[in-house]
């Protein structure tokens, strides 16, 4: 049986790293083309297999959907460079760059790293030519234009957002929000909220001396926000309050 | 996990042998056991005994009807599993109960009656989780040392991790159990609910074949399922179904209880297995543990097995006598927190429906 034109590709990609629900490769189409990354995700042995396909199309296709509607309201996220939902890869532009987790500190402190990549990780936000507030700028900014759109997240941390490096690509730095796959749209206050809520649930756990540093998201994101903030406020308070978990009952 | 220090454990090793006596009455089983831990470190099961309350097909079980059952069964379960162990109550260290969470009248009648034997023989209580529980007893049966453990019930839903005297909840459910699910389901088609509405449903979902469409709601580590049932109720209602299960001519267009059953098991395990298998890829574990009731279901272990096979990482399950809700697992959880210094004091010995996990300081682990 000849392989599709997806998994030949993957086939002579390069694995980066594999999560729950899909592996990450990086590609070039020809020697001299600039790369791109795969986000396979592969088939689920244990599911049923029309559940599967399903599954795995509806998402595939969901969260193409959803980048290219943050792309089209100047959200900054990764350019989509190709689509098969059947298949279950998702191609998009390749970042330069470090995740916004390994640039502050605590974020670099992993215990399934090795002492080599902690090396080679040793990025600091000055060598970006940026300050950590900046990047904090950047993080409220770009989470206010996606709220504008109505888009959630609902995986906000700081390893999924990316800050391309300026030297290295003669480009502008600039950050970049990834992994969509449990974005979905929404106008409510409440899930905008929950989705901040999200965000500094995971400031608070993983840079635990940088906590200060969340309070210029917020400002960055009211700035951003303008007229919407104070409804989106006042929710952020009643989440904090409750938590995310509810009581358990019987 | 590689690298990992060698921890000791807080649990300093028995000066002589311990004994306790589990009570739980959380639901419709009533179950008392006897656990035994020796000085050198061995855990026996001595005895454990339980009487389910069994309702007719197409009726659940109500508190008042199941607090009835617990106080009329209690002295001969009791009695039994003393008997079965060859134990006077004189000889044991301490009692424990099921403090929570539960329907409140079955849970308060079996507190009743741990409290009583406690001032009738002047011994301590000891207020258990009864997840904690769950998790503890597996923990013990499988030799699982650093689980990610799904508890999955007729009252619970819950992907959990130990971190810091903690189990964590990860994901959980944000409507209904998923053997809530099975069981209202199984009254909807009026499946027995002999041994078990779900021990029914696993049988009929194997003559089905048929996957009909059903909503699947994970919610990053969470799932949602109170959706799922009435959507798979309406199937009931659609003028393909055939209650008495058709004919046998696989040609024919219709919809059978055991394809709807199949159906149903399928996408909810599915589910299941997804939220687990997040959790696993977040922590960075390799062994998965199933516990509470749904956990016996055959089909959700061998797709936890498959899941684990390909992360080549580990399952560990039970079968009934632990996975179903029983009185051993109230022991040992109970012994253990005894053991290092826990008890629960008349005045406190109360029980609680609400009672999360993740409010048990578990002393007796690093």
């Amino acid at each position: 049986m000849s392989l599709s034109a997806s998994q030949s590709l993957i086939s002579k990609a390069a694995p980066i790293s594999q999560g729950a629900e899909a592996a990450i490769y990086k590609v070039a189409l020809s020697s001299d083309a600039t790369p791109m990354l795969l986000k396979y995700r592969f088939k689920k042995q244990y599911r049923h297999p029309s559940l599967d396909a399903n599954l795995t199309r509806s998402r595939v296709a969901g969260e193409a959907r959803t980048m290219l509607k943050c792309l089209r309201s100047g959200v900054s996220v990764p350019g989509i460079r190709m689509v098969d939902a059947t298949e279950g890869v998702l191609g998009i532009e390749w970042i330069d760059g470090q995740s916004v987790r390994k640039l502050l500190p605590g974020g670099a402190e992993d215990d399934d790293e090795d002492e080599d990549d902690r090396l080679a990780n040793s990025d600091t936000p000055e060598e970006y030519g940026v300050s950590a507030d900046a990047i904090m700028q950047f993080i409220g900014t770009e989470i206010a234009k996606m709220h504008l759109a109505d888009i959630i997240h609902g995986d906000l941390t700081t390893s999924n957002m990316m800050l391309r490096h300026p030297r290295r690509t003669g480009l502008p730095v600039q950050m970049f929000l990834v992994d969509f796959g449990l974005a979905y749209h929404s106008s409510l206050t409440e899930d905008k909220a929950v989705d901040l809520y999200v965000l500094e649930r995971a400031f608070s756990s993983t840079h635990p001396e940088s906590e200060p540093l969340f309070a210029s998201v917020l400002q960055a994101y009211e700035v951003g926000m303008g007229k919407e903030w104070s409804a989106i406020k006042r929710r952020l308070d009643d989440v904090r309050l409750r938590g995310r978990k509810r009581s358990m009952v019987g | 996990m590689p690298g990992r220090t060698k921890r000791t454990s807080p649990l300093k090793a028995p000066d002589r042998a311990y004994l306790a006596l589990g009570l739980e009455g959380s639901a419709n089983k009533l179950g008392a056991g006897i656990i035994k831990h020796a000085e050198d470190g061995s855990t026996t099961v001595l005895s454990n005994t339980r009487h389910t309350y069994i309702t007719p097909p197409g009726e659940g079980f109500q508190p008042r009807d199941t607090a009835l059952h617990h106080r009329e069964w209690a002295l001969k379960v009791i009695d039994d599993c003393l008997k079965q162990a060859y134990v006077s109550l004189h000889d044991i260290d301490c009692i424990c109960f099921t403090k929570g969470p539960g329907m409140g009248a079955p849970l308060q009648s079996v507190a009743l009656v741990a409290r009583t034997l406690s001032l009738l023989y002047d011994k301590p209580l000891v207020g258990v989780n009864h997840c904690v529980g769950h998790i503890e007893m597996g923990r013990e049966i499988t030799g699982a040392q650093n689980p990610v453990v799904l508890y999955v019930s007729g009252g619970n839903t819950q992907v959990i991790a130990y971190s810091r005297q903690c189990y964590r909840i990860f994901g959980e459910t944000l409507d209904i159990a998923v053997g809530n699910c099975l069981d209202r389901f199984a009254r909807v088609i009026n499946l027995s609910n002999d041994p078990s509405p779900g021990y029914n449903i696993e049988q009929e979902a194997k003559k089905g074949n048929r996957l009909l469409p059903i909503p699947y709601a994970t919610k990053g580590m969470d799932i949602s399922l109170s959706g799922i049932l009435t959507s798979i109720e309406a199937y009931t209602f659609d003028k393909r179904y055939r209650p008495d299960g058709g004919t046998d001519n696989p040609e024919d267009d219709i919809i059978t209880p055991a394809d709807l059953c199949f159906s149903l098991q399928e996408t909810v395990f599915a589910m299941l297995v997804e939220i687990t298998e997040r959790a696993m890829a977040h922590i960075g574990s390799k062994e998965v543990l199933i516990v509470g009731g749904v956990g016996c279901n055959e089909r959700l272990q061998e797709m936890m097995g498959i899941m684990a096979a390909e992360r080549h990482g580990q399952i560990f399950a039970t079968d009934e006598r632990f996975c179903i809700d029983n009185g051993i697992m109230i022991a040992q959880a109970g012994l253990l927190s005894f053991r290092m210094g826990f008890s629960t004091a008349l005045a406190k010995s109360t029980c609680t429906q609400r009672f999360r996990t993740d409010q048990v300081h578990v002393a007796w682990r690093k």
